[in-house]
């Protein structure tokens, strides 16, 4: 469904995407890792023509998509839950929810799954004419799930969803991830920090350090794979280590 | 009713504002286009309403030549660009409007002989209340379409954040014209109800009641609607007050005073709420 090809990606001076190749069958999860700065939200952000790749090619549903606008991206349901979630406060939660099906036509079927959408999140529905500022991040999180929904997503990316929220809410907002996934076959790319729960939930995983693929492949075989410590998981004791060394030449 | 003329005025450069962060100059050009076209048609024979249409249309129409200059084809210019070309687009549009018609104060015919009503002593100039009635009408709509429609939500998600907007399929390059053309339908038909009311137009008319409208909207709090309309209001009434009061001389100065006055106060304007980006 998605086949990106020698993705790259600058900003002036900065390579922010190398070379990146990765696929997407239909009904799969794949997990995007990496530390920050690795190149994953430059990546997201060129797979919805919010930034211009300079070079390779990206194919959605067979059709290469590459320089297409990002509003003719979204409607052929390929859709993003921005990190930070992008939650428009001065409207109110109805209306947020509306902007997800901001091309479609259908007007009932958007009321239906509108209606949807607040039965599995009543609080939402409970304060659906106030502004979405009223929400709690875990909420506001819902909120942008429920949007992307609403675009009919074909593929849903989610960049960072449990970013800021305690683990309590990390495991909801994971739960729901599943479900749509299990229950209705959603699509699903997630660029995660939270690399165990994210490898959890996909069936792939690619690892990205300094905008290049160093690793893909099975859930187990990135959590076994060594390298994975060095590359990413590992970088707290890479630090330890340093931290001891320094230690041991004060000493 | 010249408060109901720098409401709509200050609307137009409310909407510019509010969605695109943008001090549009170009909208006091606007309304001299819309009150000089609205002349130069009835000059040349054509019945009232259609004189009207072509003001509307003429102010529409550039109105979207400034898009193109201000806006679209300096996407990634730095912030104070499209100010700058907006303020050459009032100077070119004065100018061409002394080229065409010349600089000297031209007065229209009146168009509906002895139109006023009299009730129980009060004269009522029917042009005046049609007027009044139709920008209210106008802005009312306006408002509520901000509030109700899709396009509306459009709008107000782009006024927060743009990007956002962006991400979420809007077509911002479709809606930006929009809102020129709203604008610029606003000035342009600010500009004839003071053409058929006070029954004198001239290139520059734009400049003092542009001044008035940026005043009223800055009086009102930026970005609000509603803010602009009772600012308009206001600096309506107490020119006509002062000019009953102290003379003609004096309007300027207790329009300003009030104006500033009201800024030391209110830093933010009286309504500083707004429907766009900014909350109180």
């Amino acid at each position: 469904m998605l086949a990106v090809h020698e993705l790259e990606v600058r900003y002036g001076r900065v390579h922010a995407v190398r070379g990146v190749s990765l696929t997407l069958a239909e009904g799969e999860v794949v997990a995007v890792l990496g530390a920050n700065g690795a190149g994953k939200s430059s990546l997201l952000r060129a797979l919805l023509g919010l930034t211009r790749p300079c070079g390779g090619a990206v194919l959605f549903g067979g059709r290469d998509i590459t320089r297409w606008p990002t509003s003719a991206r979204v409607r052929d349901g390929l859709i993003l839950v921005p990190e930070g979630r992008r939650i428009v406060m001065t409207l109110t939660i109805q209306e947020n929810l509306l902007m997800g099906a901001f091309h479609r036509r259908d007007h009932r079927a958007v009321a239906a799954e509108i209606a949807d959408i607040y039965d599995r999140f009543p609080h939402l529905a409970a304060r659906r004419h106030h502004p979405a500022s009223v929400l709690s991040g875990g909420e506001q999180q819902m909120l942008a799930i429920g949007r992307g929904l609403l675009a009919r997503p074909r593929l849903m990316m989610l960049d960072e969803p449990s970013l800021g929220l305690s683990p309590k809410l990390s495991n909801e907002v994971f739960a729901l991830i599943r479900r749509l996934n299990r229950e209705n076959g959603q699509s699903i790319l997630l660029v995660e920090q939270n690399t165990q729960r994210a490898l959890e939930l996909a069936g792939r995983a690619y690892v990205l350090e300094l905008g290049r693929v160093v690793m893909e492949g099975a859930p187990e075989r990135i959590v076994a794979d060594h390298a994975l410590q060095a590359a990413y998981l590992g970088r707290g004791t890479a630090e330890r280590r340093g931290g001891g060394q320094h230690a041991t030449s004060a000493s | 009713m010249l408060g109901s003329i720098y409401a709509m005025v200050a609307v137009a450069l409310t909407l510019s504002i509010g969605v695109l962060r943008f001090l549009n100059f170009s909208i006091p050009g606007l309304f001299m286009i819309g009150g000089m076209t609205a002349w130069a048609s009835l000059r040349g024979g054509l019945p009232w309403w259609l004189a009207i249409g072509a003001a509307l249309l003429a102010g529409a129409f550039a109105s979207l030549v400034v898009e193109r200059f201000t806006w679209r084809w300096m996407r990634g210019a730095q912030e104070f660009v499209p100010l700058v070309s907006s303020m050459a687009f009032l100077l070119l549009f004065e100018h061409l409007a002394v080229i065409c018609w010349g600089s000297e104060l031209r007065t229209l015919p009146p168009l509906f002989a002895n139109a006023d009503w009299r009730i129980a002593g009060l004269v009522i100039s029917v042009p005046q209340l049609v007027g009044l009635v139709a920008s209210i009408a106008l802005i009312w709509a306006l408002t509520l379409g901000l509030a109700r429609t899709r396009l509306g939500r459009g709008l107000r998600t782009i006024a927060e954040d743009s990007d956002t907007a962006l991400l979420l399929g809007v077509e911002i390059n479709h809606i930006v014209p929009v809102v020129f053309l709203i604008s610029g339908l606003f000035a342009a038909l600010a500009g004839v109800i003071f053409a058929l009311n006070y029954r004198q137009v001239q290139p520059f008319m734009g400049e003092m009641v542009g001044l008035k409208g940026i005043s009223a909207m800055i009086v009102g709090g930026m970005g609000s609607v509603w803010g602009s309309i009772a600012g308009g209001l206001i600096i309506g009434v107490v020119e006509v007050m002062s000019i009953g009061y102290f003379g003609a001389d004096f309007v300027d100065i207790a329009v300003y005073g009030l104006l500033l006055l009201i800024l030391c106060v209110r830093p933010t304007g009286l309504f500083a709420a707004a429907f766009a980006g900014q909350r109180a």
